[in-house]
């Protein structure tokens, strides 16, 4: 394990042990310094990343564990039949603010169609929805315009909600600057790579401040680093009070997550 | 209002950085009108309008197509069905009077003891219907191909069909053949008048069309309730 990996498992391991973000991001800053200018192998320098994290969040602590709102989004009794295909049985998810929802299960089991009822795009066979606040969703793909700058994309979507440009501008270059993008730039859409787009597409979704926020595999094409700060940002906009759907294949380490639905069809409903 | 421009605004913003479609777009009307210019003044003007009709409403199909993806998420940012499809027509409008105005120039330079007036009208009436209608093929069928075979079917059959027939009438560029005719032979202003109000008739009966089927798209599905935050 070199350097970067092992600063990367231990910036995980303070994420997991629930270091508030920008402290836990300083203390892999200082690492990382000390690293650099000290040299030497971070496994003699500081330890095991799990051990050294462990000791960090005994000097410096964790921050609260969020205190859950009132229900923001509340799925119940979701069917969804695609010709003989029974995609979604009797599905269920409740979200409160300050949650994190995560919608796991096999290819092809209804993740991203469940999201799209939620977010009211499908129509279900059964089923309500009901959603407290405002919505953002986040497409697995699409969703950008090819020919229009990241800039222009920020004004189409503050225009809808009467947002002036230079405030719309300024808002989508910092939601931006959190994933690790400087949307400045004349750069089209269809010129950004895989990874830039999808963060683009996020960043239209949270640009209208939305209350609950449903996120169709968001990650896509994002760096490890990316990765990283796509979390930050969610666990931010969780303290924040959002409640958040994140469809996602695995849960890993890094994945803080509140409550699950597993939409695997031997295991079907929600569990928390 | 600020809705309807910005989505005007970005419209014209796409179509104008795709500098090939855009030169496809001049061409289009101009190899039509070249290939009749040794012929009858009739009929180089007749196709001339036929491409600028054929050219928008291509523009419109491509436009309505590559948003597909996009508009549900602007719905949910905000906007209306109507700031959506108004604000797209009102883009492909403008992008259709600034294709037009060049070729109204060379017919003015080429052609004299022509009904200019009548010119500018029917190109006028090719820019409104072709942007609805191009419009609402790109938002019945999801696929550009089948969008642009149909198209094609239809100018193919504006071209071939007898303008004194009845079934012509039904035609969506009718107006604008009826209007040349007026302005190039000299006929009498029947011509004209039926030509304006079938254009008219046909802009409005599409708008309405449209205005439909992105109102059943981007409607707001009955599952899903709202509820104040609380």
């Amino acid at each position: 394990m070199n350097a970067d990996e092992w600063l990367r498992t231990f910036a995980a391991e303070l994420h997991q042990r629930r270091v508030a973000v920008d402290a836990a991001r300083h203390v892999v800053a200082e690492a990382a310094t000390h690293l650099r200018e000290g040299g030497g192998d971070p496994w003699l320098v500081f330890g095991p990343p799990q051990s050294y994290a462990a000791a960090i969040v005994e000097s410096i602590g964790t921050t609260p564990g969020p205190r859950p709102g009132p229900v923001r989004l509340h799925a119940r009794g979701i069917n969804k039949r695609y010709g003989r295909r029974t995609v979604l049985r009797d599905a269920a998810l409740t979200v409160r603010a300050g949650q994190i929802a995560a919608v796991v299960g096999a290819n092809g089991c209804g993740k991203s169609t469940f999201l799209r009822i939620c977010a009211g795009l499908v129509s279900p066979d059964a089923g309500e929805v009901t959603v407290s606040g405002r919505l953002g969703y986040c497409p697995q793909q699409g969703g950008t315009a090819d020919f229009l700058l990241p800039d222009e994309h920020f004004v189409l979507v503050g225009a809808g909600q009467g947002v002036a440009r230079g405030p719309a501008r300024r808002a989508g270059r910092t939601a931006a600057r959190h994933l690790g993008w400087d949307a400045e730039g004349d750069l089209l859409a269809r010129h950004l790579s895989g990874g830039t787009r999808q963060k683009l597409n996020l960043t239209m979704s949270t640009l209208a401040e939305p209350d609950v926020l449903l996120l169709d595999e968001p990650y896509q094409g994002f760096d490890q680093g990316s990765y990283v700060n796509l979390w930050d940002q969610l666990v931010r906009l969780r303290d924040e009070g959002k409640a958040i759907v994140v469809v996602t294949h695995l849960l890993n380490q890094l994945d803080r997550v509140d409550v699950v639905l597993d939409l695997t069809p031997a295991q079907q409903g929600g569990r928390s | 209002m600020n809705r309807l421009v910005t989505v005007a605004e970005m419209t014209l913003r796409e179509l104008a950085r795709r500098r090939g479609v855009l030169l496809l777009l001049l061409l289009m009307p101009l190899v039509f009108w070249l290939i009749r210019r040794d012929s009858y003044v009739g009929q180089s003007i007749r196709a001339l309008l036929l491409g600028i009709s054929w050219a928008v409403s291509t523009a419109a199909l491509f436009a309505t197509s590559a948003a597909r993806e996009l508009e549900p998420r602007l719905r949910l940012a905000g906007y209306r069905p109507r700031h959506l499809y108004l604000g797209r027509m009102l883009g492909l409008w403008a992008l259709g009077l600034a294709i037009s105005v060049p070729f109204f120039l060379l017919t003015v330079f080429d052609t004299a003891n022509l009904r200019y007036a009548g010119i500018a009208v029917a190109m006028l009436c090719c820019v409104a219907v072709a942007a609805p209608f191009g419009m609402l093929i790109g938002a019945l069928l999801p696929r550009e191909l089948e969008g642009t075979l149909l198209l094609l079917t239809v100018v193919a059959m504006q071209m071939l069909l007898d303008p004194g027939s009845s079934g012509a009438k039904l035609t969506p560029f009718w107006s604008s053949r009826e209007i040349a005719t007026w302005a190039v032979d000299h006929t009498d202003d029947g011509y004209l008048t039926r030509g304006f109000v079938h254009g008219l008739v046909v802009t409005l009966l599409l708008t309405v069309t449209v205005a439909g089927v992105f109102a059943v798209r981007l409607r707001r599905r009955r599952h899903l309730h709202h509820v104040p935050l609380t």
